[in-house]
């Protein structure tokens, strides 16, 4: 009886201790957590001039992302992040608020075909969906990340994707013949819903069919189709934006570089359609863009050209991230006549909330004097021209050197035949001083230039001149493991005459503004910054923002922030 | 490789070299562009017999400009006016018949011409001679007055005795004779009313019978100005009479009787056109309700005006019916 009980007992307490060890494990945690706050004084003329603006305003928050995996068998993942988030200076939870941030399902079909439901990040070519970065980031020193992971992490920018809501499946299959592989991937999502007495229901639908050959040799087609469901409004007249991109690629080593020779070419269509079949208007436009690239281990080259036709529209490659019919955070409006600030250098560097996360269906207004050159990225309409990109990094990679240069003609001048020629560079050099340097500590210097130029002969009238210039540098010196004190500036300047365009509804050209600039501005910080790892750090600093438009007698601005931010990402 | 670079670069060299021809979007100089005459307004005939001919004008500018010429009748005071944007004027786009595009008619006088731009303070003036006027219809026209020989007394009429109905010379809306409808009555809404029987119209005819194609055409000479409250006081009302059976009679009980009632809220001469189709059958009509304008026995202009509100005019000229369209577009 003694040796049944005892037999009994190791037997209830064994089993579910071998049972629990064959369970995977089904529900999993991850999230993203931020505290960040800052605070802004008026200083410079304006804090004696303007006697209706606060003498300083700031705002704060804590943010907590939750994320929750939930792994019902090996095939099928679902996904779910919850936002939990508390204003400073509210208490008893009135400044807080739970939002669901993202939700999708994803998982396997049979070991081939992949599909994502719910939200998604999609993106094809830059020709047809398409994420470009905004202006006046490019070659940022690292220690404005801050800022930087702030707003790409609110506006969901992952790298070059859209982030976006529907349903995506693709597949690869492998072949041992002619064809080495075929991948295949489609998407279907909705851009926009439906909105009562409003707009019709936006959906845009994609494919990519890559076909890889044995001889180094692969194609591409994509397409997509952005287009209005007119039966979801009582709207008459619906749009459809049809891209197609086909791209060509060979690639072949020769000694110790890798070549790679690219082709893409393609066109849209757009245009907006009356219920009864009737179009009120269309156009269509093509591109072709080409590219030799040499790779090797411490060097890119890489020599372009594009065309890119004055009609060509895509909605998923030329909407902006910028949207600059918005109010920026800090000071919206100012002066005593209380006018609603333009969002300037500061606000694209530092403020999460003048930035768009939708797709626009007709070119979006942009500001000439920040991006002059291709303010729709590579798919900015109306644009020839050559480019050359440049990187490198020397033995132990404690130099590295990014450049690029493009230079564009207009294909058809905007109301003059004479054409605007443009001209964009930018060089950014690192330098990790501890290695080339007696210095022990972790020190990395980061400067870089970036320049725009429009030119247009012609009479006074067709004349123009204008060029701008964003200088940038930063210094992390590392006091001791992990924390490193931090400076940098970011100065801007742009001056000259250019001509803006007004379009109408279906984005063509019926006026012009004459614009003239003659502005500054300028960021400096410095500040504290711990590093747990990459992703996880606090930042403490205290910046110096200055602006002045002289232009126009009200458009300037002095401040003085203090910002810290705790951000984790896991 | 070799061959793929060198089929790049060319590739490379042809779409950077592409350009396209015009310019996107109006033209910077038709915009913001200072305005030059390059060439003088010319009249070109400086005289013309609208009965046969037309005339037309010329000039060049240095950009595409909202342009006006305006061609006012020195002894009608008749006016017309032409309007465009271009850089050029010629026959494609200035040609002239001798039509008004405010009334009075145009005689045959003296004309002066001036060039004006909206946008612009420049102004360039010209002279023109009509030698023969336009005469307006398309041949199916039929007159049914234009009081140049007095008024025809077959057209029974009825004023208030307080109230003014009269033949004017001088200052009419067509040639140089009108008729004056004004007055004052306190009493009641009517200032009067003339009956035009289709047995006694200057021209004789049938109208057709379609009433789509058959439009009348009236002058009317208001002028708000008199009344006391300086507003329009005017109401002017037509009745059309139907004689379907053709017996000569009109029977409200068995034929159609279609009315037209409008405000006359303007100074000075006007054309009022309206469609036969368009005319609205009377509440007591008792005929088809089929609009039949061959069967017109006659016709009723009555001028209205409310008691209280005193002074009313609506002088009348040139009453015309044209097939096809408006008088004034023939």
């Amino acid at each position: 009886m003694t040796k049944f009980i005892t037999k009994l007992l190791f037997f209830l307490i064994l089993m579910p201790l071998l049972s629990s060890g064959q369970i995977t494990q089904k529900v999993w945690y991850d999230g993203n957590s931020r505290a960040m706050f800052y605070r802004d004084a008026l200083s410079g003329d304006l804090k004696d001039v303007d006697t209706t603006s606060t003498r300083s305003e700031g705002e704060g928050s804590t943010v907590i992302d939750l994320g929750m995996h939930f792994t019902p068998n090996d095939e099928i993942e679902i996904f779910s992040e919850i936002r939990i988030k508390n204003d400073f200076g509210y208490m008893w939870g009135s400044g807080a608020y739970v939002d669901l941030r993202r939700l999708s399902v994803k998982g396997v079909l049979n070991d081939r075909i992949s599909f994502n439901l719910g939200d998604m990040y999609l993106k094809q070519t830059p020709f047809t969906l398409n994420n470009f970065v905004q202006e006046l980031s490019k070659y940022e020193p690292s220690v404005f990340q801050a800022y930087r992971d702030l707003i790409e992490y609110e506006n969901f920018y992952l790298d070059d994707y859209w982030r976006m809501q529907g349903l995506q499946s693709n597949f690869s299959y492998t072949f041992y013949n002619a064809i080495s592989s075929v991948e295949a991937d489609f998407f279907a999502s909705r851009v926009r819903g439906v909105e009562w007495l409003g707009e019709p229901e936006l959906l845009m639908l994609g494919a990519t069919s890559l076909i890889k050959l044995e001889n180094s040799l692969s194609v591409a087609i994509n397409h997509v189709n952005s287009f209005e469901v007119q039966s979801s409004s009582l709207d008459t007249v619906t749009y459809y934006n049809p891209v197609t991109n086909l791209q060509l690629e060979y690639a072949k080593k020769i000694n110790s570089l890798t070549y790679r020779l690219n082709l893409d070419f393609g066109g849209s269509t757009r245009g907006w359609r009356e219920n009864n079949g009737t179009i009120l208007f269309e156009s269509t436009g093509g591109f072709i863009k080409g590219d030799l690239k040499a790779i090797n281990k411490r060097m890119m080259v890489s020599i372009g050209f594009s065309y890119v036709d004055p009609d060509f529209r895509s909605a998923g490659a030329q909407s902006r991230r910028v949207n600059y019919i918005s109010a920026p955070s800090s000071y919206a409006y100012y002066t005593n006549n209380t006018i609603l600030r333009p969002v300037s250098m500061m606000d694209i560097t530092t403020d999460p909330n003048i930035y768009n996360n939708r797709l626009s269906t007709s070119l979006m207004h942009y500001n000439t004097l920040y991006t002059a050159v291709t303010p729709y990225g590579e798919a900015t309409p109306n644009r020839a021209g050559a480019k050359i990109d440049f990187d490198y990094k020397n033995k132990g990679a404690s130099i590295l050197v990014s450049a690029e240069s493009a230079y564009y003609n207009e294909v058809i001048g905007q109301g003059t035949t004479e054409r605007r020629a443009l001209f964009s560079s930018g060089i950014m050099l690192t330098a990790h001083l501890e290695k080339l340097t007696p210095l022990k500590n972790k020190t990395s210097f980061e400067v870089s230039v970036s320049n725009e130029n429009v030119e247009r002969d012609g009479s006074d009238l067709e004349e123009i001149s204008f060029n701008s210039m964003l200088l940038s540098a930063g210094l992390s010196y590392e006091l001791f493991n992990n924390l490193k004190v931090i400076g940098g500036v970011k100065s801007f300047g742009g001056k000259g005459n250019e001509v803006g365009s007004q379009r109408d509804e279906y984005d063509q050209i019926v006026g012009y503004k004459l614009l003239d600039f003659d502005s500054k501005e300028d960021i400096l910080m410095l500040g504290l910054q711990y590093n747990f790892t990459n992703d996880i750090y606090f930042s403490l600093q205290t910046n110096k923002i200055d602006i002045d438009d002289k232009t126009s007698e009200i458009s300037q601005l002095s401040l003085s922030r203090i910002y810290f931010m705790f951000n984790m990402n896991l | 490789m070799k061959k793929l670079t060198y089929l790049f670069l060319l590739t490379a060299f042809l779409f950077i070299s592409c350009e396209k021809d015009g310019i996107e979007g109006p033209s910077l100089n038709d915009l913001f562009g200072e305005l030059n005459i390059v060439e003088n307004l010319n009249v070109v005939g400086d005289s013309a017999s609208f009965a046969s001919e037309s005339a037309y004008f010329t000039a060049k500018f240095s950009k595409i400009v909202d342009w006006k010429i305006s061609i006012t009748g020195l002894s009608s005071g008749a006016e017309k006016t032409i309007i465009g944007k271009s850089n050029e004027i010629n026959a494609t786009n200035s040609v002239w018949r001798g039509e008004v595009s405010l009334l009075p008619f145009f005689k045959e006088e003296n004309c002066s011409v001036l060039l004006t731009f909206p946008s612009h303070s420049d102004t360039i003036s010209a002279s023109f001679v009509i030698i023969e006027a336009k005469n307006y219809g398309n041949g199916n026209e039929l007159i049914v007055s234009d009081f140049e020989n007095g008024f025809n007394p077959n057209f029974t009429n009825f004023f208030q005795s307080t109230c003014l109905k009269k033949i004017e010379t001088g200052d009419a809306g067509q040639s140089d004779r009108y008729l004056i409808q004004e007055g004052t009555c306190d009493w009641d809404w009517l200032i009067g009313y003339i009956d035009y029987p289709a047995n006694h119209w200057f021209q004789q005819g049938t109208l057709s019978a379609n009433p789509d194609n058959v439009y009348f055409n009236m002058m009317i000479n208001g002028d708000s100005t008199l009344s006391p409250t300086n507003e329009a006081n005017s109401l002017f009302k037509l009745e059309f009479y139907e004689d379907e059976n053709q017996d000569g009679y009109y029977d409200q009980n068995t034929e159609d009787r279609l009315e037209v009632e409008f405000d006359v809220n303007w100074n000075g001469w006007k054309m009022f056109s309206i469609k036969y189709s368009d005319l609205i059958l009377a509440w007591n009509s008792g005929g088809n309700a089929i609009r039949e304008p061959n069967k017109i026995l006659k016709f009723r202009t009555l001028l209205l005006a409310n008691p209280e509100s005193g002074f009313a005019k609506a002088d009348v000229d040139y009453i015309v019916w044209s097939e096809g369209s408006p008088i004034l577009n023939q």
